[in-house]
């Protein structure tokens, strides 16, 4: 399209645009960093008057808060962290592995069949919540419930059609020519894909198994209704901090929120040239 | 749309290509790499349908033993949801008019915002990755920050209160009205960054050409905009309706954080409806036959809206 610069009129709106944006992010930041004498504070206190660190010390250690007189606090944070970095990084690992030979046998040998990919969106439409019932009962017969495998196992599932799906779009991008010439050089198939469609897929993978760990970090309602005590994860246990002994522990919760959401973003801008093919399982390629 | 230069969406194979290359060699080895993949659906995916499916049928629930000992009811369930249970009804509509508004907003702010980033400016990288900030968050923590924004005594009825008064302060989560508009914005701020990714990237992809002749031709801009370029741009919108229609019919973790659904049920999604009737009242026979008649409603609706566009998102770039 023929480019234009910015009007006065259009970069006013995109900075209020930007306002909008930002501000909650702005707000969870100084939340966590308010002693808790400002949680909450009325009228509320955008800027803290003491930053503190306390928040984030109790999420470790629960007695850190009561320096400041706040009881209560029964619950540390550190099995919701390790249980999160368990469940969503040993899930992704499995779903982009699995994902990948899929990915490669479908793009490569498929026979362009059109309901296979139809049932995988389907399932995507299925409410989680549905889909959490037969999991508890088949879980509690089999001995699975609040266990990290029936959590890894569920998380698998869930993003597999998404890694199968982004995984493809990449070997579809790849001209096959490129491993005809190495099976010409006397590679077998099983030896082409491995030495060279793989390495030639490397970023997409790469941005695949970000894109699978955000989707396995931010899961909540499997984690919610599979986990009891054994197994705890960073939203499950967010969740909880609402109804804690302690009332609302507002500086606590937004700790956790920060920690739980800066690894995402990171990531998120790591891979942002390709979020829209991930969300749109490969459609769109930018 | 086969030789459609006009966007990144990836022409679908047309048959003839197909039938042309016919069947390849190494089919076997094809049919084996897809078989851990498949073998993990069937038995996390389509196994836990099956046994929803059965217990559908059933007047099953947790205090009354193992699942095989419960009597069949047949479509009792059914019936008691889509005659009698009104709750339901109002869970499914209430579903419906979010998602409308939610998509309407998403849509026409992304569209703002990607027809400004059509635009030159300095700074553009790192505004494009500001404005992509919030669809990184995790859901729970987004319901979590809204929660505390629409607190009574938060920021936004500071805000409310600096422009217009006192009176316009609002208890946000006391009224019916104002805890569904809270999840709307909640909802918006999260997702709108979406549809503008999809939106720049598929105005970035259309063609020139076109436009050039139009602006010779002696079309105004805003003649250009509607005319010749927001045609060209349907595949992507279509896309990027699917996508978020599938996702915001499930929408869960902001209410629970926000509201719970309430006050009553008064922001009670579908998907929040089900899990109370799963977890809070252990009527999980009943919530399954609610979750399959979703399933048949929202996978009608989205055929619906793919069928224009389901060669190119199927089928990815072949």
């Amino acid at each position: 399209m023929l480019t234009k610069r910015l009007s006065l009129v259009q970069a006013v709106l995109m900075a209020m645009a930007l306002v909008v944006v930002l501000f909650p992010v702005f707000w969870i930041l100084m939340t966590a960093i308010k002693p808790p004498t400002d949680w909450n504070a009325s009228p509320a206190i955008w800027f803290p008057s003491q930053p503190t660190l306390i928040n984030f010390k109790t999420l470790f250690d629960p007695a850190a808060i009561r320096e400041y007189g706040v009881g209560g606090v029964s619950q540390a944070a550190t099995d919701a962290v390790f249980g999160s970095i368990l469940a969503s990084v040993t899930a992704t690992a499995i779903s982009v592995a699995i994902g990948l030979f899929s990915a490669i046998g479908i793009s490569r040998y498929g026979n362009g069949s059109k309901s296979t990919p139809l049932v995988i969106l389907s399932g995507r439409m299925f409410p989680p919540a549905a889909i959490a019932v037969p999991f508890v009962i088949m879980f509690s017969t089999i001995g699975l419930i609040d266990s990290f495998t029936g959590l890894i196992a569920i998380y698998v599932a869930v993003t597999l059609p998404f890694s199968t799906w982004m995984i493809k779009s990449f070997v579809d991008d790849l001209p096959r020519e490129i491993e005809e010439a190495a099976m010409m050089d006397g590679r077998s198939r099983i030896g082409a894909h491995l030495t060279v469609t793989i390495p030639l897929i490397k970023g997409g993978l790469f941005a695949t198994t970000m894109f699978v760990f955000i989707l396995n970090w931010s899961e909540f309602m499997f984690a919610l209704v599979l986990s009891y005590t054994n197994v705890s994860t960073i939203p499950v246990q967010l969740a909880k901090y609402v109804t804690a002994t302690a009332g609302t522990l507002y500086g606590v919760q937004a700790a956790l929120a920060v920690l739980a959401m800066v690894p995402l973003v990171i990531v998120g801008y790591l891979i942002q040239s390709h979020l829209a093919r991930g969300m749109t399982f490969g459609a769109i390629k930018q | 749309m086969n030789h459609s230069p006009s966007s990144d969406i990836s022409a679908a194979t047309s048959p003839q290509a197909q039938a042309a290359t016919g069947r390849r060699p190494g089919t076997g080895i094809g049919k084996a790499m897809t078989i851990p993949g498949q073998v993990v659906s069937v038995l996390v995916l389509v196994l836990p349908l099956l046994v929803a499916l059965y217990m559908s049928f059933t007047d099953w629930s947790p205090t009354r033993g193992s699942l095989f000992d419960a009597s069949f009811v047949g479509f009792e369930n059914y019936s008691e949801l889509l005659v009698y249970d009104t709750r339901f009804l109002y869970a499914v509509l209430r579903t419906a008019l979010i998602s409308i508004i939610c998509l309407s907003l998403e849509f026409a702010f992304g569209l703002g915002l990607a027809v400004l980033f059509m635009r030159e400016f300095r700074g553009k990288s790192l505004l494009f990755s500001a404005f992509l900030t919030p669809m990184m968050i995790l859901p729970v923590v987004v319901g979590y920050i809204f929660w505390m924004l629409f607190q009574s005594n938060g920021p936004i009825n500071q805000i409310l209160e600096f422009l217009f008064g006192a009176q316009a302060c609002v208890e946000w989560f006391r009224s019916a009205p104002f805890a569904v508009t809270a999840v709307i914005i909640t909802e918006v701020w999260h997702w709108t960054p979406l549809f503008f990714l999809i939106l720049l990237s598929g105005l970035n992809s259309v063609p020139e050409n076109p436009v050039r002749a139009a602006v010779i031709l002696g079309a105004s801009p805003r003649q250009v905009f509607w005319r010749v370029v927001l045609p060209m741009l349907k595949p992507v919108i279509i896309v990027a309706f699917v996508i978020r229609s599938m996702e915001i019919i499930k929408l869960f973790d902001e209410v629970f954080m926000l509201t719970r659904g309430g006050p009553g049920s008064s922001t009670e999604t579908i998907s929040l409806y089900i899990y109370k009737l799963a977890f809070n009242d252990f009527q999980l026979a009943y919530g399954a036959a609610a979750a399959f008649i979703v399933l048949i409603g929202s996978l009608v609706l989205v055929h619906m809206l793919l069928a224009p566009v389901r060669d190119q998102l199927l089928d990815g770039g072949r």
